[in-house]
């Protein structure tokens, strides 16, 4: 008796939150499943029609495709990422005097609103005025080059989007800090004794021991890229020439601009089943060189 | 377990404390017998909300026994979700009007034909390309509260300075082409200093070639009229004559805000545009040593029967088909159509009537400096010529892609009529897809 009161009132304390995920989350997923099959738009009621969202998706090679080959060339990202947050890791992981206003200039960028970051870019971006062509266009002249369009330049888009990102690499350095400093100083002890030098010691015992956040840094990368969508929806709307048509915005265009809220469901779970593959081939590869201590490896 | 029974009480408290808190709110409109309360749901935001308060509380001084209550700076989207959710508001606006042919094509939209007949208004005292912005397929399911129109702005002191006459604006397109040549102004390095002419709307350019967007016959789409592509083909010399399109878009890239004193035309960045009836209003406000010019658009040399054309704008009111105070709506949206209201509103708003009467108005046209440019733009828009993008169930995409479609141009990716030809092929089978 008791014992079914006490589970009775557990439930009843969780309930908030089972209500919120029954109704707000669990629904709405399975209900964007039954749509991606239909005709839905939004203002009439879904009509089934099997396959054709996706078939329509699949063999649309003026958008749906080079809204996806966009986000995968945002995958160039990651490596870059990976190399500059670990590189100042590294850097402001030294006992030097006054290192935490560093971590935390490095820092700063990170925690800034994406909005107002956008918006701050869009000058910095600027081709005639901006922060960045003011220093490149001195130093192009000499060899008669002018600097890119950027955001102006179908070609130059996507790079200025990854550097802007890459400027707010703050937030997974601070994640690799905080490994860094949880790397046993016996471990490096045992390498100097053997002999070995900043660089060995960097590449055998350093980064096999962080290798755990090296590989959430870089699922979470995954994740992210696929889902890139304020930058472009703010900056550029997918120009110039849709070249920063990324997969995300072109889904919000199904649904908000277009009424195709079935095609833009088949496209949410498209994604899904496309971020699951480049998250389950991650974690395969993951076994061969991600380290995890008391472990047998 | 007196520790649970503790928390039971506590939580007991805290609901009623929650309910005491919230339920006033539930209540805080006072329910008087005898007066309907309108939710209206509109676009503006600011200083434009707070002109549109004006008008509202003028409504609610007049109609006591209805009082309207206006949400600002509401998203387009935001009020699609009301629809669906089943609780729409009375009244509102479409920020972008694209939104009106799928709205009512899916029976969103109460239809209003019935009460415009009633309501002794005439469809002759109505501007051209008014109450057409408000139908889709032959029925009425928005009134327009005024109008956006497009005329050609100049910079005379820019004229001046390359030896061109500062009251002769150009004539034809042709002639346009020849002042934006002359009047761009380029750096030792090259680049541009000054853009002649800034490439304007290319569906301004469509209409001012008579294109045509929509067969009025089938209701499909004609992306690939022919007169279309000419106005691409004009486009893209446009875009030539003034350094190519890397070169326009990085000088583009750098320009202001329109609204304020970095607006690119008063700055000197522009020797001409073609831009909306606010702008007189915004150059007296923001720039008022500015000495400028406002002239219909030019047309195309080979067509002098397109002279005077313009492009249209509207701001869009509908009533959702499921309005529990339909009558009431409609005596708001009736309200907003009298010569009064027209004007109240358009002394504030800068828009032009859409009641043909109201145009006259003197104190419209004269007065303050401004009002001499303003009503050039009133009469533009009574040309014959003027023309709106016609309501479609897939105007928004239809859009997006002749926008596209001219940014291919620009580059050189495509011809005119190929790029119009790809629209064509995209927008003609989304229309099928719709019609199914």
């Amino acid at each position: 008796m008791r014992e079914r009161q006490r589970n009775l009132q557990g439930w009843l304390f969780v309930s908030p939150w089972l209500v919120g995920f029954f109704l707000f989350t669990l629904y709405p997923i399975l209900a964007s499943l039954y749509y991606s099959f239909c005709d839905y738009r939004v203002l009439s009621p879904p009509r089934w029609v099997g396959l054709a969202n996706y078939v329509a998706l699949l063999t649309d090679r003026d958008y749906f495709l080079p809204s996806l080959w966009n986000t995968l060339f945002m995958l160039i990202e990651l490596p870059l990422a990976l190399i500059i947050g670990l590189t100042m890791a590294l850097l402001l992981n030294h006992k030097i005097p006054g290192i935490g206003i560093f971590r935390t200039i490095y820092y700063l960028p990170s925690i800034m609103p994406v909005v107002a970051v956008a918006v701050l870019w869009l000058w910095v971006l600027n081709p005639q005025y901006g922060l960045l062509n003011a220093v490149l266009t001195p130093l192009l002249a000499p060899f008669g080059l002018q600097p890119p369009g950027w955001l102006a330049d179908p070609k130059w888009s996507k790079p200025a989007f990854i550097m802007m990102d890459l400027w707010a690499v703050g937030g997974s350095v601070v994640i690799y800090l905080a490994s860094l400093q949880n790397v046993p100083a016996h471990l490096y002890e045992a390498a100097e004794i053997d002999g070995a030098g900043a660089w060995h010691k960097t590449l055998n015992v350093t980064l096999p021991m962080i290798s755990p956040v090296i590989f959430y840094n870089l699922i979470m990368g995954v994740i992210w890229t696929f889902q890139y969508f304020t930058q472009t929806f703010i900056m550029t709307q997918g120009g110039p020439q849709n070249s920063t048509l990324f997969y995300a915005l072109y889904l919000f265009y199904n649904a908000f601009r277009d009424f195709r809220m079935g095609r833009a469901c088949a496209m949410a779970w498209i994604l899904f089943i496309l971020t699951l593959i480049a998250t389950l081939i991650v974690f395969r590869t993951s076994a061969r060189w991600v380290y995890y201590e008391g472990e047998r490896g | 377990m007196p520790s649970i029974m503790r928390i039971n009480r506590l939580l007991l408290i805290m609901s009623i404390v929650l309910a005491a808190l919230v339920l006033p709110a539930c209540q805080h409109r006072q329910h008087d017998p005898g007066v309907v309360h309108l939710r209206a749901w509109t676009m503006w935001g600011g200083d434009e909300a707070e002109a549109f308060q004006v008008v509202v509380d003028e409504f609610n001084r007049t109609h006591p026994h209805i009082q309207v209550h206006n949400l600002a700076a509401v998203e387009d989207t935001k009020i699609i979700r009301a629809i669906v959710a089943n609780d729409p508001p009375e009244i509102f606006t479409l920020r972008d009007p694209g939104y009106l042919g799928s709205l009512a094509g899916n029976g969103a939209l109460l239809c209003l034909d019935e009460f415009f007949k009633q309501s002794g208004l005439k469809e002759s005292d109505y501007a051209p390309g008014s109450l057409s912005q408000c139908r889709y397929n032959g029925k009425l399911y928005a009134m327009i509260y005024l109008m956006d129109c497009f005329a050609l702005l100049w910079n005379k002191d820019a004229f001046r300075e390359v030896g061109l006459d500062p009251e002769r604006p150009p004539k034809t397109l042709s002639e346009l082409l020849e002042y934006a040549r002359k009047l761009t102004k380029r750096d030792a390095n090259g680049r541009i200093v000054r853009i002649g002419m800034m490439p304007p709307d290319p569906l301004i350019i469509i209409s001012a070639f008579g294109g045509q967007f929509i067969d009025p016959k089938t209701g499909m789409p004609t992306a690939d009229h022919p007169r279309n592509i000419e106005a691409l083909e004009w486009y893209q010399k446009l875009i030539e004559v003034q350094g190519g399109a890397e070169e326009v878009n990085a000088f583009q890239a750098g320009f202001g805000q329109e609204m304020g004193i970095n607006n690119p035309f008063l700055v000197g960045k522009v020797a001409m545009m073609i831009n909306g009836q606010w702008n007189p209003y915004w150059f007296q406000r923001y720039g008022p040593k500015v000495r400028y010019g406002a002239a219909p658009i030019p047309y195309p040399d080979q067509y002098p029967e397109q002279k005077n054309p313009t492009w249209l704008g509207g701001n869009i009111f509908c009533i959702p088909v499921n309005c529990k105070h339909p009558k009431e709506a409609w005596e708001f949206l009736r309200w907003t159509q009298t010569v009064e209201a027209q004007v109240l509103f358009a002394s504030t708003m800068h828009g032009v009537p859409n009641i043909l009467a109201a145009r006259k108005e003197r104190s419209l046209r004269e007065g303050e400096p401004w009002k001499r440019a303003f009503a050039v733009f009133m009469d533009v828009a009574n040309s014959p010529n003027a023309r709106h993008f016609p309501p479609t169930p897939i105007t928004g995409l239809y859009q997006y892609e002749i926008y596209s479609a001219v940014d291919f141009v620009r580059y050189g990716t495509k011809t005119p009529a190929q790029a119009l030809r790809d629209v064509q092929k995209r927008v003609y089978r989304e229309m099928l897809f719709w019609r199914r």
